[in-house]
């Protein structure tokens, strides 16, 4: 009986996981190789899903957007998180408010963040924009330039989606600031008895005592930033401006299926979704393993 | 020269005063051991010196320089900490030289000086192991290393040797007194623990309460305490403290409620007979410590320890004649625990 117990008590959570995750996709994974509209039933295809999406113009733009957000957003997030906790963590007047604020935005729902940042962005009396023209004439900056056109211009959409998801990294920001209140204090007092900078404390106290914490939330990210770009590029930018701006692997995925109704076709570019996250996920673990090898920890 | 100078130094934490105007001065390459109890402000008055702790008012002086407004960057001190404070990351050879680098020192000038002062304690064979891979006694001198890889003004230890057992205890006790003759910099060591400060120590402060009780050399400290605090925290078995009107006293005294008397456990002996004189005790207790044996006696109202021969130990429940040796007792005040007499 005891050797079965933690079985046991794990068995709910198992079922669970089996009949609604794991059954579900595997069966998604299975519909990659077919036709498929939700209507008729599926119809084997073996490859031919695959071999379309090699030649579909458009996802090959969703892959290059899906990469680039992850290769601008994953580090910035990071930074963000870091700077922040960094900031955050000695008890001064007020690091409560500050700390509640920097996890806020995370805890909105996304749609009405996204909501929220729709009308930020607003071009003309969003007030960014506003701001951005202040001190400028003729709707001109101070420096004489256009303001961004945050939902019209492809590279300033772009630019939105990852503005959007740097501030909400509570999560992470929560992590690294239990992480660094967990460092002993008298390593940074020896440090300050050898007169070191603040920079090279970051340098050589800070940031390796961090490096595990860093590389698991780097991975996390990393795997996150395929999800984190769809609320904002379905409610702000709807995937445009044309041609295909900010559509994303997630959104790709979203249209094919439920308003193309090629549901085998969505489920085959899930399929190179997962592909490429585990690519990522395997190179990412190495150098975490590697570095931690390096530092001994 | 003076080493290292305080001057009516007072430090509080959290809005309650933890020193109160202590006044203190380290010769160079003296060795003065901070005693007391927990809770006594010993670690605050090292973390003082090296700025680690603000001062509410006094003047910290190393080497002749105020330094009571440096950052501890500026101070020329060097400290090992309670828990060493090794950093985790690095090899023992980089965290020895953890110093030199900061202070912008070439890397193979950093090193050599690092092997130096691995070498200069015995740790250069640890030089390519990092912290987890050590032992405590091994950190330990990883942490003086680290220390020592500069030439600071003042040296500051606070309970370096807390962390060891007590066999690595007394052997490192032995090379820090021999490493400190070599070192030549004013050295503050924080303690609990007497023996400790008793064979270390050139000087002894005792510390309570954040006062000072007493400063001077171990033989003063033992031989003339100048309060009842001090007699009763230094020395195993503590000493016998009774009041002046109590059971035992002097052959010539009178009965004084205002004194305290004074006498350690050696100056006690007991006698098989409790009539031939002197004054009836019983046995309550004994502790055996190899050849010693500790009696804790009661007489009248009070408890009175003896320290005996353990083959001349009595049973409990015995009843005893008690004698003392009043030639090596003291005298204190009654009201303030001050020495009264020179004893």
């Amino acid at each position: 009986m005891r050797r079965w117990q933690p079985a046991l008590m794990l068995a709910p959570y198992a079922l669970g996981l089996v009949a609604l995750v794991l059954l579900p996709a595997a069966v998604t994974l299975a519909l990659a190789f077919t036709d498929y509209d939700l209507i008729r039933p599926p119809a084997w295809i073996g490859l031919g899903n695959l071999r379309m999406l090699a030649d579909d113009p458009v996802f090959r733009i969703a892959l290059t957007n899906s990469l680039g957000f992850a290769v601008v957003a994953v580090p910035l997030r990071l930074l963000v998180a870091l700077g922040l906790a960094l900031l955050l963590h000695r008890r001064t007047a007020l690091v409560g408010a500050a700390r509640t604020t920097a996890a806020l935005p995370t805890a909105v729902p996304e749609i009405a963040y996204g909501l929220l940042w729709l009308w930020l962005f607003n071009p003309l009396y969003g007030p960014i924009n506003q701001a951005l023209r202040l001190g400028g004439g003729n709707g001109l900056t101070v420096l004489g330039r256009t303001p961004p056109q945050w939902l019209t211009d492809a590279v300033d959409a772009r630019a939105a989606i990852v503005v959007m998801s740097v501030f909400t990294v509570g999560e992470a920001f929560i992590i690294l600031l239990a992480a660094r209140r967990s460092l002993p204090s008298q390593v940074y007092e020896l440090a300050a008895i050898e007169d070191a900078t603040a920079w090279d404390v970051f340098r050589r106290v800070t940031l390796p005592l961090l490096a595990p914490v860093l590389g698991l939330l780097l991975l996390r990210d990393m795997v996150a930033s395929l999800s984190v770009s769809f609320v904002p590029a379905l409610v702000v930018t709807d995937g445009g401006p044309p041609p295909y701006a900010t559509t994303y692997l997630s959104l790709f995925v979203y249209r094919n299926a439920f308003e193309y109704l090629r549901y085998g076709y969505a489920a085959a570019a899930t399929l190179v979704m997962l592909a490429l996250t585990a690519a990522a996920v395997t190179v990412q673990w190495r150098l975490v393993r590697r570095a931690q090898r390096v530092y001994g920890l | 020269m003076s080493g290292l100078e305080l001057r009516n130094v007072r430090a509080a934490r959290g809005g309650r005063e933890v020193l109160h105007d202590i006044d203190l001065t380290v010769a160079r390459g003296e060795l003065l051991v901070v005693l007391g109890p927990s809770g006594a402000g010993k670690s605050t008055l090292l973390r003082v010196v090296a700025g680690l702790e603000p001062l509410t008012g006094g003047r910290v002086v190393i080497a002749g320089r105020d330094v009571t407004g440096l950052r501890p960057g500026r101070r020329n001190v060097s400290m090992v900490f309670q828990s060493y404070a090794l950093f985790p990351h690095l090899t023992v050879a980089q965290n020895i030289a953890f110093g030199p680098l900061v202070r912008d020192t070439g890397r193979a000038r950093a090193r050599e000086q690092a092997r130096r002062a691995a070498a200069a304690v015995g740790c250069a064979h640890l030089l390519d192991r990092r912290p987890d891979q050590l032992s405590g006694g091994e950190r330990q001198r990883v942490a003086l290393a680290r220390a020592l890889v500069r030439e600071p003004d003042a040296f500051l230890l606070d309970e370096p040797l807390s962390n060891l057992d007590i066999e690595q205890r007394a052997e490192t006790r032995a090379e820090l007194k021999a490493l400190h003759r070599r070192v030549g910099a004013a050295t503050v060591h924080v303690t609990h623990d007497q023996v400790e400060a008793l064979v270390l120590g050139d000087r002894i402060a005792v510390l309570r309460d954040g006062r000072l009780e007493q400063v001077g050399t171990p033989d003063e400290v033992w031989h003339a305490p100048a309060t009842t605090f001090v007699a009763r925290f230094v020395g195993s078995p503590r000493m016998n403290l009774l009041p002046g009107d109590g059971p035992l006293r002097p052959p010539d005294a009178r009965p004084d409620a205002g004194r305290t008397l004074g006498f350690r456990a050696e100056a006690v002996s007991l006698d098989p007979d409790p009539a031939a004189g002197g004054v009836r005790g019983v046995v309550e207790r004994v502790d055996v410590v190899g050849e010693d044996a500790h009696a804790y006696l009661r007489v009248g109202e009070h408890e009175v320890v003896a320290r005996i021969p353990a083959a001349d130990r009595r049973a409990v429940g015995e009843e005893v004649g008690v004698r003392v040796r009043w030639a090596a007792g003291y005298v204190f005040d009654a009201a303030t625990g001050r020495r009264a007499t020179t004893g």
